[in-house]
């Protein structure tokens, strides 16, 4: 049976309170065309005469061998075992859990049980979170983390309770945990269906559609603007700002390609490591030095670009031009030079929680055998804090790339689309606790042919 | 859709009837000594055929609302008993189908029912409760919650019953309301089967396992390496012999001499895709198998599991049940697209030399 032809199956998770009830009547009640199977934990009480709702006990039930992987959800495995039987009278599947529900054995029911995962796919995790109160949950409850790490979409709801900075700096501790995920705001449960259903989210041509950078590393800089520049005295002028300060580096000669971008980007991630000089407003900035401008004084500050011939200038910034209104004026003229390219790049940050997400992402290919070995390993040590694996490998020698995803130590690998005139290249996220990101990376490194 | 072709009966499989009902079908068994044949759909819908022609007696609809779950037949063969996800037992006469008494359980689903072998109590299991009732519908014994759904139950002698659940498997003297023996393991058990002397408890476990004991001795062991959850079950009536599915394969334990412990069980390969069924005859050494490809063989073993095929026929689809009749001059397979097939086993004459029978 192709993938086509199984029954998608959405876990629908989040702590009590968060509005599960509420989204999943919102699903139910809307025309969406599809026939819907709920499977409700004991305490759910959904109330609708629509649709097939079946309510179950949790029972999450662990094997002999210890292994919490191989842990599964034996109310769903009798369920759908049930369900299968009765195809003709529902196309989609939603399946409830219980706000303190670990995700992990709902997910790896559909890996585990080979009567399940021959009948359903599970198309995506939604974990809805309570704006005013995730804060707090995360910090007391490995479950609510969990909930996170596990999802395809988290949806941010009741954010009327909650100020707009405040949603931007959740959004942001969200994001951290789990860089995959879509984050989706809503008050009173309320979002498209389409952004909860069919999501394929194991797909993850669809992520990265979705948010092209998110496999990128992280740099000490937001955001390279490249500027034109005849010989001449130029002024870089900055207003007030979210800092009293702002790290810079100047670079000569800087090519405006993506290529040259992101090696003018290596460049000053090593020149950021090195520490910054000071700079007073009308102090000269030097090219290919950390700098660290001083913004503290009120109204427009300049700081002097000395051109000695017509270059390309690249000015590599902590935060974006935008957020100090940074420009660069030509003296002699009082004309503002506006930038030839700006890119944004991927901010580094402190990670507070234990639970993160890592990416690798290498040209080349890999060699099989070496790969398997190294996964078997991780997953085998690593596989209780690795929630969830998602990507794409390049084999040696194999026309098509071979697409990875998994759930904690369980993983599938199978060949997708060829390659064609696409560079081979490997696309890794792992999120999990507390993993080391250096020690992955070189693991992988040694796989590379 | 299965992917083997079509074929006709062969081998000691003869055309007998078809029939269908409205459903996928998930039950079936021999009523009135053979005279009968009755199929439970999984929308509730119950049908009653002529064991010998497939003429419809009587047939019934929607007979527990949500769907069907289980069915069972009593020994004598007068009455039957089935249960859905209504949270009630019905217990209904088989000559016209007639509802005799309807049992209430709650709003649980009541997965399994199984008669005493001398049809005086019939066991019920809804959710983590195990409930006892005797023909005429009266109860008689409740069982406190088990840790978890009971995932199957069992008659071991007259009043004592089987129950098979996450982590364990429990006897209660259901007259005297005793415990008398608790066995765990910390699996998830799928299914059970007792050898016919009670002494021998075969579990499938979710873990890819069969895990037995043997009540006398207190000794267990685990038989691992299947590739898939051994769900189904079956002891020949002497006991020697337990066949499980959990793959294409039909695996056999030999208890003869020091076994299974340490030997190589007896392995069958006839089928493309995993057993969906599986029924020794009501005697001697024959195995019948149904898969998910559609396949029906009939297997004649030998003592150390192993043996050959002496018959097969195509049901259509998956072959949800299978039921010898009590003679075992027929057997019964019903499918996923509610089909109906019963087939003539006539043993041939030179099959005897072999031991047959």
């Amino acid at each position: 049976m192709s993938i086509k032809d199984k029954v998608p199956v959405t876990i629908l998770t989040g702590f009590l309170g968060s509005g599960k009830t509420t989204l999943l009547n919102r699903i139910l009640s809307e025309e969406h065309g599809k026939r819907i199977a709920v499977i409700e934990n004991e305490y759910g009480e959904v109330g609708i005469d629509q649709g097939l709702v079946i309510n179950a006990d949790e029972e999450v039930f662990e094997m002999s061998n210890g292994c919490i992987c191989c842990t599964v959800r034996g109310d769903l495995i009798r369920v759908l075992g049930n369900l299968m039987k009765r195809r003709d009278k529902f196309d989609y599947v939603l399946v409830e859990t219980t706000g303190l529900a670990d995700p992990g054995p709902v997910a790896q029911t559909f890996f585990m049980d080979e009567e399940i995962s021959s009948e359903f796919t599970l198309d995506g995790i939604v974990t809805l979170v309570d704006a005013a109160h995730i804060d707090q949950q995360l910090g007391r409850s490995d479950e609510s983390s969990e909930q996170v790490a596990f999802a395809d979409v988290l949806v941010l709801n009741k954010t009327d309770l909650v100020s707009d900075d405040a949603l931007d700096t959740l959004e942001s501790r969200l994001r951290d945990m789990n860089r995959m995920t879509r984050i989706i705001r809503a008050e009173n449960a309320k979002v498209p269906i389409e952004t909860v259903l069919n999501l394929s989210a194991f797909d993850l041509d669809q992520i990265l559609k979705r948010r092209p950078t998110f496999l990128e590393p992280e740099y000490p800089f937001e955001w390279t603007g490249v500027y034109d520049l005849d010989a001449g005295k130029y002024e870089l002028m900055l207003e007030e700002g979210p800092d009293p300060e702002m790290s810079l580096v100047a670079l000569v000669n800087q090519g405006e390609s993506e290529e040259e971008l992101k090696d003018g980007a290596e460049s000053s991630v090593r020149l950021y490591a090195e520490n910054a000089n000071t700079l007073e407003p009308g102090n000269t900035v030097p090219y290919g030095e950390h700098v660290n401008l001083k913004l503290e004084d009120k109204g427009n500050k300049s700081f002097i670009l000395n051109i000695e011939k017509s270059t390309k200038i690249g000015l590599f910034t902590q935060h974006t031009a935008e957020e100090f209104n940074m420009k660069v004026i030509k003296s002699s003229e009082n004309k503002e030079i506006p930038f030839n390219t700006e890119r944004f790049w991927q901010a580094e940050h402190e990670h507070d929680d234990e639970v993160g997400s890592i990416a690798i992402e290498r040209f080349g290919d890999v060699d099989p055998e070496k790969l398997n070995t190294w996964m078997g390993r991780l997953l085998s040590e690593k596989g209780v804090d690795i929630f969830r694996t998602k990507g794409f490998i390049s084999y040696s020698g194999n026309p098509r790339r071979i697409v990875f995803q998994g759930v904690h130590m369980l993983f599938t690998a199978q060949p997708d689309k060829e390659w064609g005139n696409e560079p081979r290249r490997n696309q890794l996220v792992f999120i999990g606790r507390n993993l080391n990101e250096k020690e992955m990376q070189e693991g992988f490194d040694k796989c590379l042919i | 859709m299965p992917d083997i072709e079509p074929f006709s009966p062969r081998g000691m499989f003869h055309e007998g009837w078809t029939a269908e009902v409205n459903d996928y079908a998930i039950a079936c068994g021999w009523a009135l000594k053979g005279k009968q044949f009755i199929v439970g759909d999984v929308a509730g819908g119950l049908f009653s055929f002529e064991g010998d022609t497939g003429k419809i007696i009587w047939k019934k609809e929607n007979t527990h609302s949500g769907g069907l779950l289980a069915m069972a037949i009593h020994p004598e063969g007068e009455i039957f008993a089935t249960s859905g996800q209504d949270g009630n037992v019905q217990i209904c006469n088989c000559h016209e189908g007639k509802v005799i008494k309807t049992l209430d359980l709650g709003k649980g689903w009541v997965e399994h029912l199984k008669w005493s072998n001398d049809g005086l109590f019939l066991a019920i299991a809804s959710s983590k409760k195990v409930y006892v009732f005797n023909e005429i519908g009266e109860e008689k014994w409740i069982s406190e919650d088990h840790p978890s759904t009971v995932s199957a139950i069992t008659w071991s002698n007259k009043n004592e019953l089987a129950t098979a659940c996450y982590g364990r498997v429990t006897f209660f003297d259901i007259v005297n309301n005793k415990t008398n023996q608790k066995l765990e393991w910390q699996g998830s058990l799928v299914s059970m089967e007792l050898s016919p002397d009670g002494d021998i408890v075969a579990c499938g476990s979710q873990d890819n396992s069969v895990h037995f004991w043997r009540r006398s001795t207190g000794m267990d062991a685990e038989m691992t390496g299947y590739p898939g959850k051994p769900s189904h079950l079956s002891f020949d009536d002497s006991g020697k012999l337990l066949a499980t599915s959990g793959s294409e394969r039909i695996t056999v334990w030999s208890f003869i001499g020091n076994g299974p412990e340490g030997t190589m069980p007896g392995e069958l390969c006839h089928h493309t895709e995993p057993i969906s069924s599986l029924a020794f005859s009501n005697k001697g050494m024959l195995v019948a198998s149904g898969s998910r490809d559609g396949s029906v063989v009939a297997s004649f073993l030998k003592n150390d599991g192993n043996g050959d095929p002496v018959g097969a026929a195509f049901a259509g689809d998956l072959v949800e049940a299978i039921s010898w009749r009590p003679d075992d001059c027929a057997l019964a397979a019903v499918n996923a697209k509610g089909v109906v097939n019963v087939w003539k086993f006539k043993v041939r004459t030179n099959l005897f030399s072999k031991g047959f029978k």
